[in-house]
């Protein structure tokens, strides 16, 4: 390490460092102090923010470590539209858990989305490794929170893949590093110049896509988040996943098998949800499937659209998790079969889940309208016809698990009979500040444009053409249509409390037995093995003993003269030694 | 925490509001398939054939609809297992 002070000026400049000191400083406020941890929350994320504003599009914290040269903050434009997106959701989960007292989850919810930060802007793979696994470290202080053994098996798990991702991080960094020399995060790729797969893509894009939740890998989602408390869902549905968006982003744009991979995510998570009942769960898939839209932006090379989908996501999916974690905070409940006729009770959290609905759907004059279109408008134009279909076909199926499931069965749907409070103002303000983004973004998308990584190419980009609007309204309108003629022919399938099998199963079930038996076979072998090997063991440790031991004779004391005299022998020979060879 | 009332019908519950949502559905439904064929509503560029047919949005829409309900009911022979499964092996 080299230039201690210029570390410290670094790490005082980060905004990401500034988040995580407020973190620490928040979980340490006394009790009597308490009331203004979140407002000193809110405070952190203000100056965090205010200083990614004064400091623009920059780099600084060019640093020797090991002697290679690493860059902790890259201020670029990809960087800076998440990490813009980051300090809105931080600062609105802060307010929606204005309630929590809990220090762990006061901790995490502001240690975690600085650690997300602090990847984001990292201008090298070691700093981005660092950010990585405190990321991990801490959100699993979420998933625990709710202190049972459910959530501690949970934890653990998703505490075991996300160190795995790291690790892979780790190993990937170490190969790219072989192959360039350099430790700066830039473009990887996945192929060299033969189009042949190179180990250090291979590796890093495994790293990234454990993290982004890529198909067969994507059911830590589902088993950690809906398992933290409602406030810590809400929070880690915003940032881990994200991250790794930005990540493969940066290192593989244009990457072909990221169109498949997304297109896969798109529409496998549609049919899970569909028979979920757990609605967190639910909303668990819709991530996995939100993600794989931006997937196939990133590999078709709309770094545009991937990215500012992904923004518009954060705050249209937390709005969803929001709501329905309002539900569960009245009711203590988050399934389908417990929920419904809420909306007599918590007619604002019904509006703002719909609005919710509406912006993730993709209707004109919201979010996800304005956004989405460009990746989908890309897989057009390149040609990809079937990518372009499934995308559409995706698109109805984002309709039926987030646009409709969710707002009807917490709110509508049978009467559960339940008549909770509305939510408590912190949340309706909380989820008022994301309706009000995502119908914001929605009718001016031009804010949003300007701060994505290529404006220029959205010059002649106009998201509410005629054929635009009338394709979007025709696809979804008619969706609600088969919605309405299921319900009346009463061929939608009821709700049925139940655990449903995912790719988890799989190290849940025979691998925990696995795991099982190959503990009792170890303890098997090594009992063998001692029972075989016992009386010659033993036998050569006495004979060591009594030469080693306190009284065996190498414990003697030896005269000062005869050692001078061994080490002038050894030196000597090593003197012959030197000079002959 | 929630308290239980008795069950009685909302404004969404009632059959007007029901009828007159299906009716909104209708109307939306069909001018969004008329405006697909108004020429000035039309895609000029167009990158494959089926976006020239006017009603291709509205009928993948629906018939997505549909397959993902259909289709996606009967995974639930295959994955679902009783509330607690996993509970009860760990």
């Amino acid at each position: 390490m080299t230039n201690l002070s210029n570390l410290l000026t670094v790490l005082s400049t980060n905004p990401a460092v500034i988040l995580f000191v407020g973190a620490c400083v928040a979980a340490l406020f006394p009790h009597q102090f308490g009331a203004f941890r979140r407002p000193f929350m809110l405070l952190a994320v203000a100056m965090s923010g205010a200083l990614l504003w004064r400091l623009g599009l920059t780099s600084f914290g060019e640093l020797k470590i090991f002697g290679e040269d690493v860059t902790m903050v890259r201020i670029d434009p990809l960087g800076r539209l998440f990490a813009i997106v980051f300090h809105i959701a931080a600062a609105i989960n802060i307010i929606y858990g204005w309630h929590e007292r809990d220090r762990s989850q006061v901790f995490a919810s502001l240690s975690y989305p600085a650690a997300a930060l602090g990847g984001v802007l990292s201008g090298d793979f070691l700093t981005l490794f660092v950010w990585w696994e405190i990321a991990a470290i801490t959100s699993v202080f979420l998933v625990w929170a709710p202190g049972t053994r459910a959530t501690f098996l949970a934890g653990m798990r998703y505490l075991v893949i996300q160190v795995l991702s790291g690790t892979m991080l780790l190993a990937g960094v170490v190969l790219v590093f072989r192959e360039t020399g350099s430790l700066a995060f830039n473009e990887v790729g996945l192929r060299d110049e033969t189009g042949a797969v190179k180990a250090s893509g291979l590796v890093l894009f495994l790293a990234f896509g454990i993290k982004a939740a890529f198909p067969l890998l994507h059911n830590w989602v589902q088993d950690a988040y809906p398992k933290a408390s409602f406030t810590g869902s809400i929070v880690l549905s915003v940032f881990t996943t994200k991250l790794a968006v930005a990540s493969i982003a940066r290192a593989f744009p244009g990457e072909p098998a990221l169109i498949y991979i997304g297109a896969v995510m798109t529409i496998f998570p549609i049919f899970f949800a569909l028979i979920e009942n757990d609605l967190r769960k639910v909303l668990c898939y819709s991530i996995n499937n939100q993600v794989g839209f931006m997937l196939v932006g990133i590999g078709l090379g709309a770094i545009n659209g991937a990215t500012g989908y992904a923004f518009t996501n954060i705050i249209f999916e937390s709005l969803l998790f929001m709501a329905v974690g309002a539900a569960m905070y009245r009711t203590g409940t988050a399934n389908a079969t417990e929920l419904g006729g809420l909306y007599r009770s918590m007619p604002a959290t019904m509006v703002m889940c719909i609005i919710g609905a509406l912006s993730i759907s993709a209707f004109p004059g919201f979010a996800g309208f304005v956004t989405k279109g460009l990746i989908i408008d890309a897989a057009g134009a390149e040609h990809l016809f079937w990518i372009w279909l499934i995308l559409l076909f995706a698109s109805a199926g984002v309709l039926e698990h987030a646009g409709i499931k969710i707002p009807f069965f917490t709110f509508f749907a049978h009467d559960s009979g339940k008549r909770p409070s509305e939510a408590p103002p912190h949340m309706l303000v909380a989820m008022g500040i994301s309706s009000v983004l995502c119908i914001a973004i929605g009718l001016f998308p031009e804010t949003l444009y300007a701060y994505l990584p290529d404006p220029k190419a959205l010059n002649d980009y106009h998201p509410y053409s005629a054929y635009h609007i009338v394709e979007q309204t025709q696809l979804l309108i008619w969706a609600v249509i088969a919605f309405a003629v299921l319900k009346v022919m009463k061929w939608y399938p009821a709700e049925i409390p139940s655990d449903n099998l995912d790719t988890d199963w799989f190290y849940r079930i025979p691998g925990r037995a696995l795991a099982g038996w190959c503990a009792d076979a170890t303890s098997a072998v090594w009992r063998l093995s001692w029972d075989a090997f016992r009386t010659w063991f033993m036998g050569w440790m006495s004979r060591i003993y009594s030469v080693h031991g306190p009284e065996g004779q190498l414990a003697r004391a030896w005269p000062i003269g005869f050692m001078a005299l061994a080490v002038a022998v050894v030196l000597a020979f090593c003197l012959v030694l030197s000079l002959t060879s | 925490m929630a308290e239980d009332h008795k069950k009685d019908p909302g404004w969404a519950d009632t059959p007007g509001f029901r009828r007159g949502f299906l009716i909104f559905l209708g109307v939306a439904g069909l001018m969004a398939v008329i405006a697909g064929f108004i020429p000035a509503f039309q895609k000029k560029e167009l990158h494959f054939a089926l976006e020239a047919i006017p009603v291709f949005f509205a009928v993948w829409g629906f018939g997505s609809f549909m397959f993902i309900v259909m289709a996606g009911r009967h995974l639930r022979k295959f994955v679902s297992r009783k509330e607690g499964y996993y509970d009860e092996l760990e």
